[in-house]
Order: structure tokens, then C-alpha cells, then sequence
């Protein structure tokens, strides 16, 4: 993960931009972009120089960080792309309810309610297992462009 | 001894067979005389009885004064037509319709001004040509193409952000320009596609460009603004479709190609139109003059084979025919496939059409421009 995620810590709803413009040339693989409105992680970058086709390109392939859905975009390497302002917080998950969300425990001694169990096989499994075992566990949660979603799981042992 | 005179009469007779006269029915060769002074006009009639690819591009010349001399009114009329079609002063008024092909280094080349004095004139009725036809002479009005060498290495030439097309230089950066142009246009197309249901196709994609264009050097603009189609079924492949490329990620969704496919040029509108122009060009003659192979070539008489072929043709290229690709083909090849008719006035003129193009217009058309300003604007 690259450096620019820690520096920000505005939450999604906190009214600062969600995302901030980059020099598509200087995007690399494993950074973050916008693509068609999506917050998307690049796992490819192309690059035409300035030729018959014009300007310099960037072709990225990206997914979506949220669906994993494929996007692709091209743009010229000298334009700003934007780029999402993506953020991993972790809780301690307190509870799961019947209808699939769960209770976690904030910072600041709050609980978070808003948040539906993962859609990921293998992460549910994990999760719903070492909750039904009685493990302490944390949940990391990774939230862009107003979208929050459970992606990983840290085992922390009974106390 | 007899018999050994008799043996000599017939080796004689083998050596020496007597020759078919052609006084009077062939062309005596001879060139041009410089005692006479230089005279360009006499010196590009004297071609037609100098030989070889000289004399093929006389008889260019004086196939394309056929086309323009000819007029409905020299042929008898047919027993079936109406009223109106035997009218004297209708007759004289039914021109050939003149197909111009070319492909697209002739564009880069200032083969491209020869074009736009034709077109600006209407002294033809239908142009076909590839990509770079189209994109080339665009570019011109945003930055000009330069001369180069042949013989400029690649390598290097890329490492300047140059682009070679013979001996002819192409910076990258007036792709860049033709890029900051275009895709704004193509961007409003998009929007016209969706809101007015247009439905694009190379030709109206080439009259829009033409429109917005704007300058009195493109060739494009004056067939748009005298109405003359052009024709371009190959229009992705060059830097057009490189912008078309580009602009697919911008507009398409290639998950949702119902909802959002994005710019949308439909070819088989322009096939039924180009092919129109042959089939409906009625009791008209119809010529062809195709400078270079190709697509161009090919579609030019492919179209004249609606109507059962043309009745003249002019090739201008240094193809040749024995790999056989149609751009080397002959006249007599489309003959076969009843593109030209079997009675068409034809030649092929081996030559670079950078050479032979003008000499042939200067010759035809612009000799004639003030009687086919009076014809040819009415048609």
C-alpha cells in the first residue's frame, strides 16, 4: 500500500473531497484510480509514447476495490487522473446480528452498526467461525468514496 | 539449282515477311522538339507519341477528355425512354459521372491540392479513399507535413518524433493537435447519436469533419460544402481509429454494449450509398480515375459493377500484377469480373501518380475548366 492512504484521515462522510487528482503517468500498479466513478486498484499499466495515435497514453486495468469488477481506461499521460482517498480502520467485532450485520467496537468506545458481513466466501467463513468459537476478533474495514466494506480479519486470541 | 533457289524463297520469305502496313492506322513515334522552344502544353501532347508509359499517360489524357466531353446527347436514344430523356437540351445536359479513388499517401503528398481543385470545382462526383485520406488532409490545416529523405533512418527519425511516409515528414506533434481537435467533435457526435438518434456513417463522419474543418485548403471542406460524397469503408484504419479507440473507453461501457456502446459508424449505410452512385447514375456514363491500389481501387469498381461496369477507366499506379493483388490488376482483370464494360476506353498508366496526376489534370480538367463550369454545376 502506498504512502498517500495514512496520510488522510477523513472518513468518508466527513465532507473533505474522496478523492484527489494524480499525474496519470505517475500512477503505478497497485495504486489507487477512479474509474467510471468507481475506486478502483490498478493491476496494469500501459504506456504509448506521444506517436500517430497523439498524445502519450496510460492504459490502466484496474478492479474495483469494493465488487472486484474489471474496469479499463485510457488516458493521456499528461492529464490528472482522480484518485481515491482509501482508508483501512480496525475494529473489534462485538456481535453479528440474524440479519447479517455486524457490531463493532470504535476507537472511542462507540459501536459502528453499519456494516453487512463480507460477501467473500473464505472471509465470512472466518469471520462467523471464530465469532461462533468465542475468539476475540478485528475486523479491518476499508472505506473510499463514501463505500465502506469488511476486508480482512486479524485473530487477536481469547483473552 | 532449282530446287536450292526454291529453298532460298522460303528462308527469304521467313526472314523477310512481308509487313502488315501500319501507315496511317498507328501512332508514329516521335518526341518533342526543343528547337521549337519550351512549351509545356506541346510538350505534354507530344507524350502521347513518344512511347511507353509516356504514350500510356497521353492516352490517360485523352480517355478523361472523353469522360468530359461526353454528353447523353452523342448517344441515339433508347426506343423506351421518355419524353423528358429525348429532350435535345436535356441530353447535352447528362454528363459522365467521374469516379475519383485514391489512397492516402497521395493526400500527404501535394497530390492533395490537385484533389481539392477537382473538388472544388465538382469536376468529380465521387470520392474514395482509405484513413489516411481523410485524416491527412485535415492535419494539413492544422500544421503542415514536411519533405524528408527516403533514406532517413527509422530509429533516429523516432527518437525526434518524427513520422516518415516516404520522403515526407509527419511530426508527432500534429497528431497531438489533431487529437485536441477531433475528440471534442466526437464527443459532440456522441451526443447527437443519443439524444438525435443519428445514426453516423463514414460519409456523414467525413462531412461533419469536413464542416467543422472550416478551411478553404481541404479538400474535405469543399466536397462538403458542394455536396460531394466521400467515401472511406476503411475509416478506423489509421489515426482516425486511433481517436475512435480512445474514445470508446470514454464513452462505451463494454459490460453494457446495449445500454452504452459508445460512438456507433454503421458501414453498411455507406455500402448502400456508394453503390447508389453507380446504379442510379441512370442513362449517365460513368469513369473511373484511381490513382494508387488498394481499397480505394477496389471499391471504386466494385461499385461499378452494380451497373454492369464503367465505361471509362484511368489507373495510376507501379503495382504489379503477377502476386495478384487487385492493385496491381489491369483494367482487363475488372473486366472479367464486369466492374469495367468490354467496350470501356481503359489504361493503366505505370507511373508515380505524384508525376502523372497533375500533368493528366493539367491536360483534362483545368484545361477545360470554363465549359465544365457551366455543365457540371447543374448535375
Amino acid at each position: 500500500m502506498s504512502d498517500e492512504e495514512h496520510h488522510f484521515e477523513s472518513k468518508a462522510d466527513a465532507g473533505a473531497s474522496k478523492t484527489y487528482p494524480q499525474q496519470a503517468g505517475t500512477i503505478r500498479k497497485n495504486g489507487h484510480i477512479v474509474i467510471k466513478n468507481r475506486p478502483c486498484k490498478v493491476v496494469e499499466v500501459s504506456t504509448s509514447k506521444t506517436g500517430k495515435h497523439g498524445h502519450a497514453k496510460c492504459h490502466f486495468v484496474a478492479i474495483d476495490i469494493f465488487t472486484g469488477k474489471k474496469l479499463e481506461d485510457i488516458v493521456p499521460s499528461s492529464h490528472n487522473c482522480d484518485v481515491p482517498h482509501v482508508n483501512r480502520t480496525d475494529y473489534q467485532l462485538i456481535d453479528i446480528s440474524e440479519d447479517g450485520f455486524v457490531s463493532l467496537l470504535t476507537e472511542n468506545g462507540n459501536t459502528k452498526d453499519d456494516l453487512r458481513l463480507p460477501t467473500d466466501d473464505n472471509l465470512l467463513a472466518l469471520i462467523k467461525d471464530g465469532f461462533a468459537e468465542g475468539k476475540d476478533l478485528v475486523l479491518s474495514v476499508m472505506s473510499a468514496m463514501g463505500e465502506e466494506q469488511i476486508c480482512g480479519i486479524k485473530d487477536v486470541g481469547p483473552k | 539449282m532449282g530446287e536450292a533457289l526454291n529453298v532460298m524463297e522460303s528462308v527469304r520469305s521467313i526472314v523477310f515477311k512481308e509487313s502488315e502496313n501500319l501507315e496511317g492506322s498507328a501512332t508514329k513515334i516521335e518526341g518533342y522538339d526543343f528547337n521549337k522552344g519550351v512549351n509545356y502544353a506541346e510538350l505534354f501532347k507530344s507524350m502521347a507519341s513518344t512511347g511507353f508509359q509516356a504514350a500510356n499517360l497521353g492516352d490517360a489524357i485523352q480517355i478523361v477528355n472523353q469522360m468530359l466531353d461526353w454528353r447523353l446527347s452523342h448517344e441515339q436514344p433508347m426506343e423506351d425512354c421518355s419524353e423528358e430523356e429525348r429532350d435535345v437540351a436535356y441530353r447535352e445536359s447528362v454528363t459522365c459521372k467521374i469516379f475519383l479513388g485514391f489512397t492516402s499517401n497521395l493526400v500527404s503528398s501535394g497530390v492533395r491540392d490537385t484533389i481539392r481543385y477537382l473538388v472544388q470545382h465538382r469536376m468529380v462526383d465521387v470520392v474514395v479513399t482509405t484513413a489516411g485520406g481523410i485524416e491527412e488532409d485535415l492535419i494539413k490545416c492544422l500544421a503542415p507535413t514536411y519533405k524528408g529523405d527516403f533514406s532517413l533512418p527509422g530509429a533516429v527519425l523516432r527518437s525526434k518524433g518524427l513520422n516518415r511516409i516516404g520522403n515526407l515528414l509527419v511530426p508527432n506533434d500534429n497528431y497531438c493537435k489533431f487529437e485536441n481537435w477531433i475528440i471534442p467533435i466526437f464527443d459532440q457526435m456522441y451526443e447527437e447519436q443519443i439524444k438525435e438518434k443519428v445514426l453516423w456513417t463514414p460519409s456523414k463522419v467525413i462531412a461533419r469533419l469536413a464542416k467543422e474543418i472550416n478551411d478553404e485548403t481541404s479538400y474535405l471542406y469543399w466536397a462538403y460544402k458542394n455536396r460531394i460524397p466521400v467515401f472511406c469503408p476503411g475509416l478506423t484504419d489509421g489515426s482516425l481509429g486511433d481517436m475512435l479507440y480512445f474514445h470508446s473507453f470514454k464513452k462505451g461501457d463494454p459490460d453494457n454494449p446495449d445500454l452504452n456502446p459508445g460512438l456507433i459508424i454503421d458501414i453498411v449505410g455507406d455500402i448502400r450509398a456508394m453503390n447508389s452512385e453507380a446504379v442510379h447514375a441512370g442513362s449517365r456514363k460513368t469513369g473511373m480515375i484511381i490513382l494508387g491500389g488498394g481499397l480505394p481501387k477496389h471499391h471504386v469498381c466494385n461499385a461499378n459493377m452494380m451497373r454492369n461496369g464503367a465505361d471509362f477507366a484511368v489507373y495510376i499506379n507501379t503495382a504489379q500484377e503477377f502476386d495478384g493483388s487487385d492493385s496491381g490488376a489491369r483494367p482487363d482483370e475488372a473486366v472479367s469480373w464486369g466492374k469495367i464494360r468490354g467496350g470501356a476506353k481503359t489504361v493503366k498508366v505505370h507511373c508515380d501518380a505524384t508525376i502523372a496526376f497533375p500533368i493528366l489534370v493539367a491536360e483534362t480538367f483545368a484545361a477545360k475548366r470554363k465549359e465544365l463550369s457551366h455543365i457540371r454545376c447543374q448535375v
